[in-house]
C-alpha cells in the first residue's frame, strides 16, 4: 500500500479545484508524493478567476470566500503562502423593487442601524437577538461540520460510539432551551423561521439568499432552514482577493510540499482491479498514472458513474449515486463595463457585493419558474464587483459585474439554445438596470453561461454547483452512507469534493477531511 | 345513524369527577374510555349536538348520511380496538380494495389489493415500475414496523434527565440501529425527502407517481415536491384492518361509527357523556385546573381536566393568557395550523360513472383520486401558496353508499370528496371564505365532472366545507384537520411544543389528548390512548 506506482506517485488527486488542491496540500504535508490532475488549463474549478474578455476578469465563478475553514488556513500555513484574511464577512447591499437598499454589515451593530433606518428600532433589536442566538449555536455547528459523519455500519459502536456520545454531549451543552430550539428550527422552511423574527421583507429576503443559492428549493421549502443556520454559523473570516486568491495560496502550499500539479490533464478512467484502486488513465493518448491512492474531487456521480467502469460498480451503490439529487439552478452572467456600476439607492458609495430580491414571496415565485423549467420573470441576482477590491481585474476606470443568477433551470423547457442564452442575458441586464440606471450604455462585453454551460465547463453533473443538493437527507450522509466518511468501497479510492461532507461552497472542508482520513488509513496499514 | 346523546342536565350525575374531558371527538372519547376502564369517574363534554368531532356521521339531508369530515379509516390502532372491545360496541370497517385514478388523457390506473392485478395495471405504463413496485412495498412495510414503535408510545424528551425517558430514547436508538444500515439510510430519506423525490428513487411513470404521491400531502400545506412529505407515504402501509396490512376502509355508518363505538365502550365502563355542552372556560385556581365552566355559566368541578381541543383553543381560548407564562404563549402562537383542505359532500340520484372506465365496476367501490400527475399537483399547490384555492384541485373521492347501503336511500348515493388545496389564508383573508364557498364548490364539481360526465346532472344536494367552516363548526383552528400541521418541527417530542409533548401542560392537572399531541392527526386514537395511559401512570389521578 505504501509503495508508489511505477511512475512514482503515492497519491493522485483528480481535479484541481479548491478541494482537490486542499487535499493535495494535506497529502504532500504528510510526506506523500502527490500528483494533481486538472482537466482545464487553469486551476481552481469554480473558485478559479476567469478572464472572460481581454482585460476583464472575475474573482471566481462563485465569489463567497467567507467560509474557508480556519483549521485549513492554519494547517497548511496559507498565510505563509500569501493568503490574508479579513476577520468578518464583507458587507452586502440588498436591493428591493422600491428602490431601497439595506446594507448587511459585518458588524451586527452596523446592520442594526441600517435596519432601524429602513424599518424600526424593534426590528433592529430583534436582529441583535437573532445574531445572538446564532452565535450561541456556533460552537456546536462548527464542531458538527468539522467532524466526520457517523458510519451507519457501526453506528454507536467502539470509537464511533464515543464520538457520537461527545457530539450528543456538545448538543446538550447548548442547554435545554437552545437544543430544543435547534431541533425545532432545523427542519423548518426558512420563511417560517425568518417570519417568526422579522417583519421587513427586504431584510428577510437578504438573509435567506445564501441558504438557497445553488439548490432546487425555495424559501417555503421545508428543510431550507438548516442551510440558513449552517451558513450563518459557519461563515466568518473572508479571504482577501476572493476565491482566486485562495486558489493561488493553495497551489503554493501544495507545490511547497512537493505536489506535482498538471493542468490540461483530463482523467478519463479510474483504474482498479480486485476492489483496489491502481491509478488513473488520462484522456487523449491513454497515459496511465499509477498510484495506490486516488482522491477524486469530482462530483461523486461523475466519479462513480463515469470515471469508474460501470459494470464493476456494485449495482446497489450505482443506484444510490443515480438517486443522489442535484439539478443546477444557477447561471452566470459576466459584464464588462466601461464605467463603474452605480446603484441608485447608494449613489456615493463603493459597493462590492449586492443582491436583489424584494421579498420571500418574490424568491418563491422565482423558484416556481425553475420548478416548472421556465425562466423566472424576475431573476434573482447575486452581484460581485471584483475590481473594487482588485483593480487588476478591469482596465483603469472600467468595471466588472460578475453575477450569479439564481433559480435558472438546468433543464429549461425546450433546452438551452443561443437564443435562450441571449434572452437570459438580456433579462439579467434589464433587471440590474432597474437598480443601476445607465448600466446598459456602459456594457462593452458580456458572457452568459447557462447551468448547462457551467456543467460542461466545470464538469458539474447536471450543472449543480454544490455537486448535489444541500437537503436534509443529503447533508450528513453525503453522498451515500458507505462513502460518507470519504473512503469508498473501492480500496484506495476516496472522494474529496463538494459531494462529500460538509458539502459545497468554498470551505476546503471536504478536501481536508478526506485527505486526513486517507493519510490515517495509510498509516494504520503501515 | 345520527345518534343524539342526552342533553347536559338530564339526570346529571353528582360530582365529584376525577376527570372532565373537553371535546367528544374520537380522541376525547378514547381517552375517556381508558380512564373509565381504570375505574375513574369521567365526564365528556361535547359542544355540538353530535359526538365524534371531525370523525362524525351526520344526516345532513334526509336519508343521506355523510361522513362530514374524516372519511376513511386506516390507522385506528388495533390494540385500542381490542382493549376497549370496540367490535362488541359496533366498530366495523369495510376495506377499500382499490385506488382508482383517472388520468387527463382519458386513460386510468387502478391499484388493487391483489398485487398481481396491480402489477398488470402498472405495467401498462412502465414494465420497470411494475417490477419494482413489490420491492417498494416491502421496504415500506419494514419501515412501518419501526414507526409503529414510535406511534404506540409517548415521545421521550431528549432534553430530560429522567431515567425512564432516557431509557426510552436508548431503546429507540437501539431499535433504529438494529434495522441495519440500509434501512437506517432509507429512514433518514423517508423522514426528510419530498414524496416525489422519494418515489423517483423507484419509479419512472408520472401516471403512478401522481396518485401515489398525494398520500404525502393530505392535510398539509405542502406540495408533493416539498421536502418532508415522503414519510406520510408510510401511512398507506400502516393500515391494519383485521391484520391485513396496507388496507384502508370505510366505517360502517360513516366515520362517526368509529366515534360512536368508542362512546358506547366508554359508557360501558361508566363514563358520562354529554352533548350540547359547550365549555367556555377551563377553571384555573392557584395554577391548577379545577374544572370547567360552561357557556351558560354552570361550573363543573373535577380533579383533572383533559382537553381534546387544539392548543390555540385550549390555551388562548379556554385557559386564558393570564394563567400562562409569556414564553409559553409565544410558542403556542407560533404553532402552525394553516388548514389547506376542504370537503364537498354530495347526494346523488345515481352512481357517478367515469369515462376512463365506464360501467359500475369494482373500481368505484374503492378510493378514487384525481391526481393525474406530479406537475398537476404542483400547480394546484402553487395557487394555494399565493392565497387562492386550486382551480383544478387534487380530489380524493369515495362513494360509501356502494358498500354501505345504510347511508343513502335505496338507489341513491352519497359521495365524499376531499379537496386540496383550499388554503385557510386566502389572499383576501379567511373571512372571505363564505363569499367564495360556492365558487370553490363549483371548481371541485367542474374538475370531477371532467372525468365523470354524468356527475353534474345527478346531484341532489351538495354540502361544501371550507377550512373556515371547519374552524367555525368543528373548532379546528384555521381549519387544520390534524389540529396543527404534521411537519417535522411539530412532530414527536416537539408536538405541540417542545417540553410539553407528553400530554401534560404548564397548568397543573390540565392535560391534552387531541391530535395536536403525539403522534398526531388521523383517526388512530393514539393521542387519546397515550394521554390516558400517561395520566393514569402519573398517579396524579
Amino acid at each position: 500500500m505504501s509503495a508508489a506506482g511505477k511512475n512514482g506517485f503515492q497519491a493522485v488527486v483528480i481535479g484541481g479545484g479548491h478541494n482537490g488542491l486542499t487535499a493535495a496540500a494535506y497529502l504532500a504535508r504528510a510526506g506523500l508524493r502527490v500528483a494533481v490532475l486538472e482537466r482545464r488549463p487553469v486551476l481552481g474549478g469554480i473558485a478559479a478567476g476567469e478572464e472572460f474578455l481581454p482585460g476583464y476578469g472575475t474573482a471566481g465563478l462563485v465569489h463567497d470566500a467567507s467560509r474557508v475553514w480556519g483549521r485549513v488556513v492554519k494547517d497548511l500555513d496559507l498565510g505563509g503562502h500569501g493568503l490574508s484574511l479579513t476577520p468578518a464577512r464583507p458587507p452586502v447591499l440588498a436591493l428591493d423593487d422600491q428602490g431601497r437598499g439595506l446594507r448587511l454589515d459585518p458588524d451586527p451593530a452596523g446592520t442594526a442601524k441600517e435596519i432601524e433606518a429602513l424599518a424600526s428600532a424593534g426590528e433592529a433589536a430583534r436582529y441583535g437577538q437573532y445574531r445572538a442566538f446564532l452565535s450561541r449555536l456556533q460552537g456546536f455547528i462548527v464542531r458538527l461540520l468539522g467532524s466526520l459523519p457517523p458510519d451507519l455500519g457501526s453506528l454507536g459502536r467502539g470509537r464511533q460510539g464515543w464520538d457520537l456520545l461527545r457530539t450528543g454531549l456538545a448538543l446538550r451543552r447548548l442547554g435545554k432551551k437552545d437544543m430544543m430550539e435547534l431541533a425545532r428550527i432545523a427542519p423548518m422552511c426558512l420563511a417560517d423561521w425568518l417570519n417568526e423574527w422579522f417583519e421587513t421583507d427586504l431584510l428577510k429576503a437578504a438573509l435567506a439568499w445564501p441558504a438557497l443559492a445553488g439548490d432546487f428549493t425555495g424559501p417555503w421549502s421545508p428543510g431550507t432552514n438548516v442551510n440558513l443556520v449552517l451558513y450563518e454559523c459557519a461563515s466568518g473570516s473572508t479571504v482577501k482577493g476572493g476565491p482566486r486568491a485562495l486558489v493561488r495560496a493553495l497551489e503554493k502550499a501544495a507545490r511547497a510540499g512537493g505536489a506535482e500539479i498538471r493542468t490540461g490533464a483530463e482523467v478519463e478512467r479510474i483504474i482498479f482491479s480486485k476492489g483496489e484502486v491502481k491509478g488513473v488513465a488520462l484522456a487523449g493518448g491513454g497515459e496511465v498514472i499509477e498510484s495506490p491512492l486516488v482522491l477524486s474531487s469530482c462530483d461523486p456521480r461523475r466519479t462513480f458513474l463515469e470515471l469508474l467502469d460501470r459494470a464493476a460498480v456494485d449495482e446497489r451503490l450505482a443506484l444510490r449515486f443515480e438517486n443522489f439529487r442535484g439539478r443546477g439552478t444557477t447561471a452566470k452572467v459576466n459584464l464588462a463595463l466601461d464605467a463603474p456600476l452605480k446603484f441608485a439607492c447608494r449613489p456615493g458609495r463603493m459597493v462590492e457585493f449586492a443582491r436583489t430580491g424584494s421579498s420571500l414571496t418574490q424568491l418563491e415565485k422565482a423558484f416556481d419558474a425553475a420548478k416548472h423549467r421556465r425562466l423566472p420573470e424576475r431573476p434573482l441576482l447575486d452581484i460581485h464587483l471584483p475590481h473594487v477590491s482588485d483593480p487588476s481585474l478591469a482596465p483603469a476606470g472600467h468595471a466588472v459585474a460578475s453575477i450569479l443568477v439564481h433559480f435558472i433551470p438546468f433543464d429549461l423547457d425546450g433546452g438551452w439554445t443561443d437564443q435562450r442564452r441571449r434572452e437570459l442575458g438580456d433579462l439579467v441586464v434589464s433587471t440590474l438596470e432597474e437598480y443601476a440606471p445607465g448600466l446598459s450604455e456602459s456594457i462593452v462585453g458580456r458572457e452568459v453561461l447557462s447551468p448547462a454551460d457551467l456543467g460542461e465547463r466545470y464538469g458539474l453533473v447536471r450543472g449543480h454547483l454544490n455537486h448535489g443538493e444541500h437537503a436534509l437527507d443529503q447533508l450528513f450522509l453525503r453522498p451515500t452512507p458507505e462513502c460518507a466518511r470519504f473512503a469508498t468501497p473501492i480500496r484506495g479510492l476516496y472522494l474529496c469534493g463538494s459531494g462529500g461532507h460538509p458539502g459545497g461552497g468554498i470551505t476546503c472542508g471536504p478536501g481536508s477531511l478526506a485527505a486526513s482520513v486517507a493519510v490515517k488509513a495509510r498509516a494504520e496499514l503501515g | 345513524m345520527t345518534e343524539v346523546a342526552p342533553t347536559l342536565k338530564d339526570n346529571f350525575p353528582s360530582g365529584p369527577f376525577d376527570a372532565v374531558v373537553v371535546g367528544g371527538g374520537h380522541n376525547g372519547l378514547v381517552c375517556a374510555a381508558y380512564l373509565a376502564r381504570a375505574g375513574r369517574r369521567v365526564l365528556v363534554l361535547e359542544r355540538r349536538r353530535v359526538l365524534g368531532g371531525a370523525a362524525v356521521s351526520e344526516e345532513v339531508y334526509p336519508g343521506f348520511t355523510y361522513s362530514v369530515c374524516s372519511y376513511v379509516v386506516s390507522l385506528f390502532r388495533p390494540h385500542i380496538i381490542r382493549e376497549l372491545d370496540l367490535a362488541r360496541h359496533g366498530y366495523r370497517v369495510i376495506p377499500l380494495d382499490c385506488t382508482f385514478s383517472p388520468l387527463e388523457n382519458g386513460d386510468s390506473l387502478a391499484r388493487w389489493g391483489d398485487p398481481a392485478r396491480t402489477r398488470r395495471e402498472i405495467a401498462r405504463f412502465s414494465p420497470k415500475d411494475a417490477e419494482v413496485a413489490p420491492q417498494f412495498g416491502l421496504a415500506m412495510t419494514k419501515m412501518a414496523a419501526f414507526i409503529k414503535n414510535i406511534i404506540d408510545h409517548p415521545a421521550p424528551d431528549p432534553a430530560s434527565f429522567d431515567p425512564g425517558q432516557l431509557k426510552a430514547l436508548w431503546g429507540l436508538a437501539k431499535d433504529f440501529r438494529e434495522m441495519g444500515p440500509d434501512l437506517m439510510y432509507l429512514h433518514n430519506k423517508l423522514l426528510t425527502m419530498s414524496a416525489v423525490d422519494f418515489l423517483d428513487m423507484w419509479f419512472e411513470s408520472d401516471q403512478l407517481k401522481g396518485p401515489m404521491s398525494v398520500s404525502g400531502i393530505i392535510g398539509t400545506f405542502l406540495g408533493v415536491r416539498s421536502p418532508g412529505t415522503a414519510y406520510v407515504l408510510l401511512h398507506h402501509y400502516m393500515g391494519d384492518i383485521d391484520g391485513a396490512f396496507r388496507s384502508w376502509g370505510l366505517s360502517k355508518g360513516g366515520t362517526g361509527g368509529v366515534s360512536l363505538a368508542v362512546a358506547r365502550a366508554a359508557r360501558s365502563f361508566g363514563a358520562e357523556i354529554r352533548t350540547g355542552a359547550p365549555v367556555a372556560r377551563i377553571l384555573v385556581s392557584h395554577g391548577r385546573a379545577s374544572g370547567v365552566a360552561l357557556e351558560d355559566g354552570w361550573e363543573i368541578k373535577a380533579k383533572t381536566v383533559v382537553s381534546a381541543c387544539d392548543p390555540r383553543l385550549t390555551f388562548l381560548g379556554l385557559v386564558g393568557r393570564e394563567h400562562l407564562e409569556e414564553e409559553f404563549i409565544e410558542r403556542i402562537k407560533r404553532y402552525k395550523f394553516r388548514g389547506s383542505s376542504g370537503k364537498v359532500n354530495l347526494a346523488l340520484d345515481r352512481v357517478p360513472e367515469f369515462s376512463a372506465r365506464p360501467g359500475l365496476g369494482e373500481h368505484l367501490r374503492g378510493d378514487i383520486t384525481i391526481a393525474p400527475g406530479v406537475d398537476y399537483l404542483e400547480r394546484a399547490y402553487d395557487q394555494a401558496k399565493y392565497g387562492e384555492f386550486s382551480r383544478r384541485p387534487f380530489l380524493d373521492v369515495v362513494i360509501p353508499s356502494l358498500t354501505d347501503p345504510t347511508v343513502a336511500p335505496p338507489g341513491k348515493h352519497v359521495v365524499s370528496i376531499f379537496v386540496q388545496y383550499a388554503p385557510y389564508w386566502l389572499k383576501e383573508g379567511p373571512d372571505s371564505w363564505p363569499r367564495k364557498r360556492e365558487a370553490f364548490g363549483d371548481a371541485v364539481i367542474d374538475t370531477l365532472a371532467e372525468y365523470s360526465p354524468n356527475l353534474k346532472d345527478s346531484i341532489l344536494h351538495r354540502q361544501v366545507l371550507t377550512p373556515w367552516d371547519l374552524e367555525q363548526e368543528f373548532g379546528l383552528s384555521e381549519g387544520n384537520i390534524f389540529q396543527g400541521e404534521l411537519s417535522l418541527e411539530q412532530l414527536f417530542f416537539l408536538r405541540p411544543v417542545a417540553g410539553w409533548a407528553r400530554y401534560r401542560t404548564p397548568v397543573k392537572d390540565l392535560w391534552m389528548c387531541g391530535s395536536c399531541t403525539h403522534p398526531g392527526g388521523g383517526v388512530m386514537g393514539s393521542p387519546g390512548e397515550l394521554a390516558a395511559k400517561t395520566l393514569l401512570r402519573s398517579r396524579s389521578l
